[in-house]
């Protein structure tokens, strides 16, 4: 019972990273039809930058993590002016093919800049750990808990309740219409790619204390973050968490039951499966279909 | 015809050298790069029949590498099936894995394709690593050393490499040239509508992905026996998928040469920056150089080097390739018959069976009931006419007849049978055809092509037939020059003009032989001379025993060609009867609010 229970701690912990972390690509496909094959290399660069700032300045991830929102929300608005926007011009299907080669050239370039060797920050807390009852609940992991449902919860605010998350919704799903009452998509795509990668930046927080790193973990985030929006229904920031929360137990009760391992599978077993039997995810919502045509 | 000749005595001589080499050098670092170019070029060649002519976009084609190989090597090390043999068993794999994977955009599009290979591509990868009793895992496999002399070299690789290489560019050239290639092509520019038409788009697409796969896993199972040892991370490499999408692209994607020519470029820069570059930091430098590549070509030479030199080429020889004929009005050609008239329905008889019936269809988004129970019969050999006001549900309506979206509820029965549960290409084959309000035509086929395209059922022999069979182009041209457009046979459907379109998209919807035909307003925004046209066409679809049902707000239009008029508004069918009867209803002016004068003036039925 405890183990079991154990599991479920760590499960949760460690799934509302995974569903903070992908935030930014669910928020790029959803509002874009883009899938930022580049979200794992933004995670992996802002991982490298809080570790740095904590190294050499001796700045909490955490904190490190508000600090570098601001150089992503750059980068993001830097990569949607150069890339994304020429290449949706040229042929949108290609979108996916530039973003994972930008993926490349930025795990080549952190290559470069902090070499191959795996890197992790270690404040001080990053090993303590709180007690309760026969639970152990890890201080790094419940922080960064608190860090994503607070972000999710304020993206989900900034989406439902501002004027720029109205226009935001409205360029995803008419894009014409919004243009009519002066919502220029173009603009909005500007600042959905300058939030995505922003919000990036805490679960890049998150990834340099949590886990160890090397330039080439870029792949293995991507690949557990497209798993998280395919559960999650694309597009969908709570449904992004809610799918994030199931993988992280998913993944804590395959290392508890069968073997750390296979553990390694747990993110993309569910592609499949989910693409296969219920491609719209798990908390999608049935839209009309005709009005494309 | 002389651009053919050099083409061809191009192909014969780079073949005759790449074989020639190995026998007048035997310097074995130029073998090895040739024979890793070969494998990216069948790779880059399986990608593109996917990714080129269906546009699924993969990255995940090294996944068939990996099958490929460790199928052979672990066959080969604990079996003791020779290489040879083991790598038909990895194209079987490979392919096997391509169906299955294949299995995902039945239902989904784009993306979640790319998203799923990519996955199949990571989760193979812990798979090999995790499973070492069979894989041997992080330790790698050892295959059994080749047995032969030294002198005959890499020759009893080589070779096979370069036969596979030549035998997988004649089956991508063959399914671009068949009805399989056609299929794919269409898939690319409007999967919907070419479902519409009956295309049985699953199977098209898992045959394109199987044939990657195959190939790709074949040439993976002869590069394991050449290398000897496999570890994980070399041959489920991302990279290589990113090596093998980047040589499609920079070749061309869609040609049947272009990957080849990718490859050519690509594997031996690979080769050079490898050898090259020395220190810790070569492997960022060529991610750096090659990432770098592949976002040049999507930004600056999306289509690729191939079609951007041809298409120079064929600018500067022939200025413009448009019909110089004028198109005849009103040329009447020869009547249509090859396609056996429908003797079923006696389309002159007073009493006409009823051939499409919607019972009760309902369909809700969330709150709104778009079409709240509506019922319509339509009766074979005669035009039933559908109007009611912007917005209220004839669309939609259209949707749920032909199956583009499902019906909350209610019931479709063509001919008898109940089609409320089928797919759209089950509803085509059954023999429904419609058509749309701004015409769909496929851009990158030929108005021929775009008319011959339709099928009633699948049969794999067939995909293998030429594009358009002689009979066919026969028939085609004879319908187009009904239709005044014989000298467009050729072009592509952007040179027409929109009526002319229209005219095109009812062309290919009777080709289909169809038992029903929804017609989506065809005669709006056509000129008058295109719609008297087009009036005969539907006549004439109605004479052979079709039913036709019409969505149109001319009600002239409609009342000269319809003997029973259905009103719609609010999802509900709220009147029915002659032109004239409907547009004296009190309920159907209401309906329109203030179109009084324009039903008012439309003429009895003849």
């Amino acid at each position: 019972m405890t183990e079991l229970g154990q599991a479920l701690v760590f499960g949760v912990l460690a799934g509302s990273v995974y569903g903070l972390m992908a935030t930014g690509l669910t928020l790029t496909f959803g509002v874009m039809k883009i899938v930022n094959m580049a979200q794992g290399a933004l995670l992996i660069f802002s991982a490298y930058l809080c570790y740095t700032l904590w190294a050499r300045f001796g700045i909490d991830p955490l904190l490190g993590g508000f600090i570098v929102t601001v150089p992503l929300a750059v980068l993001g608005v830097v990569l949607y002016k150069l890339v994304i926007q020429r290449v949706q011009r040229i042929d949108q299907g290609l979108t996916i093919v530039a973003t994972f080669a930008l993926a490349l050239i930025a795990e080549a370039a952190i290559a470069l800049a902090w070499g191959p060797n795996p890197a992790a920050a270690t404040p001080r807390y990053f090993n303590q750990a709180f007690r309760i009852g026969s639970l152990t609940v890890p201080r790094a992991q419940f922080y960064t808990c608190l860090l994503a449902v607070g972000v999710t919860l304020a993206l989900q605010a900034i989406l439902k309740r501002t004027w720029l998350g109205h226009a935001i919704t409205a360029a995803a799903e008419n894009p014409e219409g919004a243009r009519l009452v002066g919502v220029e998509p173009a603009r909005v795509g500007a600042w959905i790619f300058a939030i995505a990668t922003a919000s990036t930046a805490f679960g890049g927080a998150a990834i340099s204390f949590l886990y160890q790193f090397t330039p080439d973990s870029q792949d293995v985030w991507i690949g557990l973050t497209l798993s998280v929006i395919v559960l999650g229904g694309l597009g969908s920031v709570p449904g992004a968490f809610a799918a994030g929360l199931l993988l992280g137990v998913a993944e804590a009760i395959t290392s508890t039951y069968i073997s750390v391992r296979w553990a390694a599978a747990v993110p993309t077993l569910p592609i499949l499966v989910a693409l296969l039997i219920r491609p719209q995810g798990l908390l999608a919502r049935a839209t009309r279909q005709d009005t494309g045509t | 015809m002389t651009s053919n000749l050099v083409r061809r005595a191009v192909i014969t001589l780079a073949l005759a050298a790449l074989a020639g080499i190995p026998l007048v050098s035997d310097d074995l670092y130029y073998q090895s790069v040739l024979m890793l170019t070969f494998m990216l070029a069948i790779g880059a060649s399986g990608w593109n029949i996917m990714g080129g002519y269906a546009g699924y976009i993969s990255l995940g084609n090294s996944a068939f590498i990996g099958l490929g190989a460790y199928t052979t090597g672990i066959l080969a090390a604990k079996q003791g099936v020779s290489p040879f043999v083991g790598c038909l068993a990895g194209g079987l794999v490979a392919g096997l894995a391509a169906a299955f994977l294949s299995l995902v955009t039945r239902r989904t599009r784009g993306v979640y394709f790319v998203i799923v290979t990519f996955a199949a591509l990571e989760l193979l990868g812990v798979a090999a690593t995790t499973w070492s009793g069979v894989t041997g895992g992080s330790q790698g496999l050892a295959l059994p050393l080749p047995t032969w002399s030294m002198a005959y070299q890499n020759w009893p690789f080589y070779y096979p490499l370069l036969g596979l290489l030549v035998l997988t560019v004649a089956v991508s050239a063959a399914v671009r040239r068949g009805k399989l290639g056609l299929g794919l092509f269409a898939i690319a520019d409007d999967e919907d509508k070419a479902s519409g038409l009956g295309l049985r788009t699953a199977v098209y697409k898992m045959n394109a992905f199987v044939l990657a796969g195959t190939f790709t896993g074949i040439a993976g199972g002869i590069y394991a026996y050449y290398v000897a040892f496999l570890n994980v991370a070399a041959v489920f490499d991302i990279v290589t998928s990113m090596l093998i999408v980047l040589a499609a692209l920079l070749g061309g994607r869609g040609t049947v040469w272009g990957p080849v020519l990718g490859a050519f470029i690509i594997e031996p820069l690979a080769n050079l920056t490898s050898t090259s570059l020395g220190g810790a930091d070569a492997g960022a430098i060529r991610l750096l150089l090659f990432g770098g590549l592949l976002g040049a070509v999507v930004l600056f030479l999306p289509r690729g080097v191939l079609p951007t030199v041809t298409g120079y080429c064929r600018r500067r020889q022939a200025p413009r390739r448009v019909p110089t004929r004028p198109a005849p009005a009103g040329a009447a050609g020869a009547a249509v018959p090859a396609h056996g008239p429908r003797q079923d329905g006696d389309p002159h008889g007073d009493v006409a069976d009823d051939v499409l019936e919607a019972c009760g269809l309902v369909k809700a988004f969330g709150g709104l009931r778009a079409v709240d129970g509506a019922d319509l019969a339509v009766a074979a050999g005669r035009v039933t006419g559908l109007i009611g006001p912007n917005g209220s549900g004839k669309t939609t309506l259209f949707n749920l007849i032909d199956g583009t979206v499902r019906a909350t509820s209610g019931q479709v029965v063509l001919a008898g049978q109940r089609i409320g549960r089928l797919g759209r290409p089950a509803r085509a084959h059954a023999g429904l055809a419609r058509t749309y309000q701004l015409p769909r035509l496929f851009g990158s086929l030929t108005v021929v092509e775009n008319i011959v395209i339709p099928e009633r059922r699948l049969s794999f022999a067939r995909l293998w037939r030429h594009r358009v069979t002689a009979a066919e182009r026969a028939r085609a041209i004879a319908m187009l020059a009904e239709l005044g457009l014989a000298p467009y046979a050729d072009t592509s459907p952007a040179e027409l003009s929109f009526g002319q379109r229209k005219l095109v998209e009812l062309a290919q919807v009777r080709w289909l032989d169809p038992v029903v035909v929804l017609l989506d307003e065809p005669a709006a925004g056509i000129s008058p001379a295109l719609a008297e046209r087009l009036a005969d066409t539907i006549r004439s679809l109605a004479q052979r025993g079709t039913g036709v049902l019409l969505v149109e707000h001319d009600l002239p239009f409609l009342a000269r060609l319809c003997q029973r008029v259905y009103v719609m508004a609010n999802g509900k069918i709220i009147a029915s009867g002659t032109a004239a009867q409907v547009s004296a209803d009190r309920a159907v002016v209401d309906a329109y609010l203030g179109d009084e004068v324009a039903l008012a003036s439309a003429e009895p039925a003849p």
